[in-house]
């Protein structure tokens, strides 16, 4: 195992003035980071917009990056882009928005361009809801988007474009995963396994991961205790938050009842030789728990028992 | 040997019906190991309600003492650095309401109350019983030569009983302790045999009773056996803590400041402890022992246990 442990930012801790982020003040970003850092994260991947506020607190992105490498965080790894999907201005199935996709990430990535972002990772869909029927030439309109964006982000700032499929995601089942990857050009558009997502979509991650293990560009790992058995994915407005089934899809490596084999997939991607950044996500840990723990939880299962598992 | 962290457990347990479920023991164990603690500290405690206070409880709650060791080896700890435990307080088990180091005609019982603790000590991988020194000052009143001989009497006592289990006994002052002040800590330490009782400096209590760390450790350097670490923003000016029920209305409740919380993580903004300083003068010395961290009055003890790792870690060189 020669890969690297990054930390994707949902972080929020309850505060004399209530539930805050660390982008709330210096002291709050300062006790974020050096938790972070003291179980053993050595990356930080968050949402692309939040270089408005990181640029307010510490002037700009670049020194915000050198304050986490003081404090032991090596860099920022991969950007989460917040991208808002609407087919009459930016939807990866539509054909007619897909400049504007283009030129708004351009405009993204430029303002990241002073660092070594590895990751944008995008939804490579709007929601199931809003794209049903997904069709065959809709996976395929958005091939051509994404294509296209990963051309562009990798030529002009060298920042690989990956796909990361939720639940909810239009493009969800594995065969319509492999189908869009099928589509794309490999030299620009990579995948980025996230674990409980496809869990809880009732897809297999270390299989999908072998079946596209040669278009992996990192790993969201995170777990689920449970499978879409509501077709919560149809649920309107959303999905991860407000389904029925449950207030909580998502909990930390190592969850009692956990339905992700992360041995086996540590396994797998020992056998393909992956050395790249894996990144520990478990959003929405506040609920019914919170986030200090959650990480650190997380950070024990990663060093205690996979790393006893890879190679 | 060589200087090694551990983490006290107490901030998990703030009430009788809080911690008592080993899975949330696991928790609170996977927490310290992930941030890069090798050890826990327990504390002492009574009851069917404290299954960590006692090495009874212990094998109520886990089958055994070999159980709870595998647990702690399971989580990749190295086990129990130490226990923290107090002769003044009731032991329903025992029957008593409490002891006091003062009074000689209790020392003998002090003694066997003890015995099972540096015996559990030794099976868990643990060197120090960490015993608070006397008890609090509002109680006791001027500590004269002879409350100092008495006292000691017990502790030697003590220090030759867990000695027989390879444990040494270490005095513990905290900020409410009548040994909380340089003359009575120097004067105990004097009275007491150096082979067979140590100091454990507990920054934190200390530096809110009045005292400098640093200067205590570095006049009783040769006599410090152990360390806890904690911060704190505060110095009780006032006198507080030597009124009546201080244990209530200064150290929960705030006194009259009404602090929120006297106790922070090391190297907290404006802190007064100067931890590297205490860390310089035990290494200058050839200290190796435990470095045990605290995270009283957080809260969030997940939190604070990283917080305290990362500045271990980034600023201690631990």
């Amino acid at each position: 195992m020669t890969y690297r442990w990054a930390y994707m930012d949902h972080w929020r801790v309850d505060t004399p003035r209530g539930p805050q982020t660390q982008y709330a003040n210096r002291r709050l970003m300062d006790d974020f980071v050096k938790q972070i850092s003291a179980v053993g994260f050595e990356g930080l991947d968050m949402f692309d917009f939040q270089v408005f506020g990181l640029s307010g607190m510490f002037g700009s992105i670049a020194k915000y990056q050198e304050y986490l490498q003081d404090h032991g965080i090596a860099k920022i790894v991969n950007l989460f882009r917040g991208i808002m999907y609407d087919p009459r201005v930016a939807d990866a199935h539509v054909r007619e928005t897909h400049d504007e996709i283009v030129e708004s990430t351009r405009r993204m990535l430029g303002m990241w361009s002073d660092l070594q972002i590895e990751n944008l990772i995008v939804m490579p869909a709007s929601l199931w809801t809003t794209t049903a029927p997904v069709t065959d030439d809709k996976i395929k309109a958005a091939a051509e988007c994404w294509t296209r964006v990963g051309e562009m982000s990798l030529t002009e700032f060298g920042v690989r474009t990956t796909g990361h499929h939720e639940f909810f995601c239009a493009i969800r089942t594995f065969d319509d995963i492999v189908r869009f990857y099928d589509l794309t050009d490999p030299r620009y558009v990579s995948f980025f396994c996230d674990t409980a997502q496809h869990c809880i979509a009732g897809v297999d991650p270390v299989e999908l991961y072998e079946r596209l293990h040669d278009r992996v560009s990192g790993f969201h790992f995170k777990d689920t205790v449970q499978q879409d058995t509501t077709s919560a994915y149809q649920h309107r407005p959303d999905a991860e938050l407000m389904a029925p089934q449950t207030d909580r899809w998502f909990h930390e490596m190592g969850v009692e009842g956990g339905l992700v084999d992360f041995q086996r997939l540590v396994r797998a991607m020992d056998a393909h030789g992956y050395d790249g950044w894996v990144t520990v996500e478990h959003d929405k840990a506040n609920i019914g728990g919170d986030y200090a723990e959650s990480t650190a939880l997380s950070m024990w299962y990663a060093q205690q028992v996979l790393g006893k598992v890879a190679s | 040997m060589s200087i090694r962290r551990a983490y006290a457990v107490n901030q998990w347990k703030p009430n009788f019906d809080d911690f008592c479920r080993p899975d949330a023991h696991l928790r609170a164990f996977k927490t310290v190991r992930a941030a890069g603690f090798r050890a826990v500290e327990l504390r002492g405690g009574t009851g069917r309600w404290d299954p960590l206070g006692r090495p009874a409880s212990i094998e109520a709650t886990y089958g055994s003492l070999s159980t709870f060791a595998k647990v702690l080896a399971d989580v990749g700890l190295d086990g129990v650095s130490s226990w923290s435990v107090d002769p003044g307080e009731p032991v329903d088990e025992e029957l008593s309401h409490g002891r006091s180091v003062l009074d000689r005609g209790q020392h003998a019982a002090i003694v066997e109350w003890a015995r099972p603790f540096a015996a559990a000590l030794a099976e868990l991988g643990g060197s120090r019983l960490v015993v608070r020194a006397l008890p609090p000052a509002w109680q006791v009143g001027t500590v004269d030569d002879d409350a100092v001989d008495t006292a000691a009497a017990c502790f030697d006592a003590l220090g030759a009983a867990t000695a027989e289990h390879g444990v040494r006994t270490t005095l513990h002052a905290d900020v409410l302790s009548a040994a909380a002040d340089a003359d009575v800590l120097a004067r105990l330490l004097a009275a007491t045999d150096p082979a067979l009782v140590g100091l454990t400096v507990d920054t934190g209590e200390l530096t809110l009773a009045g005292l400098d760390a640093a200067d205590v450790v570095r006049r009783h350097v040769d006599r410090v056996d152990h360390l806890q670490l904690k911060d704190t923003r505060f110095v009780d000016t006032a006198g507080e803590r030597l009124r009546p029920h201080a244990e209530h209305a200064f150290l929960t409740a705030g006194g009259d400041r009404e602090v929120e919380r006297w106790f922070h993580e090391v190297g907290t903004r404006d802190g007064l402890v100067d931890a590297p300083a205490v860390l310089d003068v035990l290494r200058g010395n050839g200290y190796d022992g435990w470095v045990v961290f605290e995270s009283e009055q957080t809260p969030n003890p997940a939190s604070t246990v990283m917080l305290n790792g990362w500045y271990a870690k980034h600023r201690l060189g631990l």
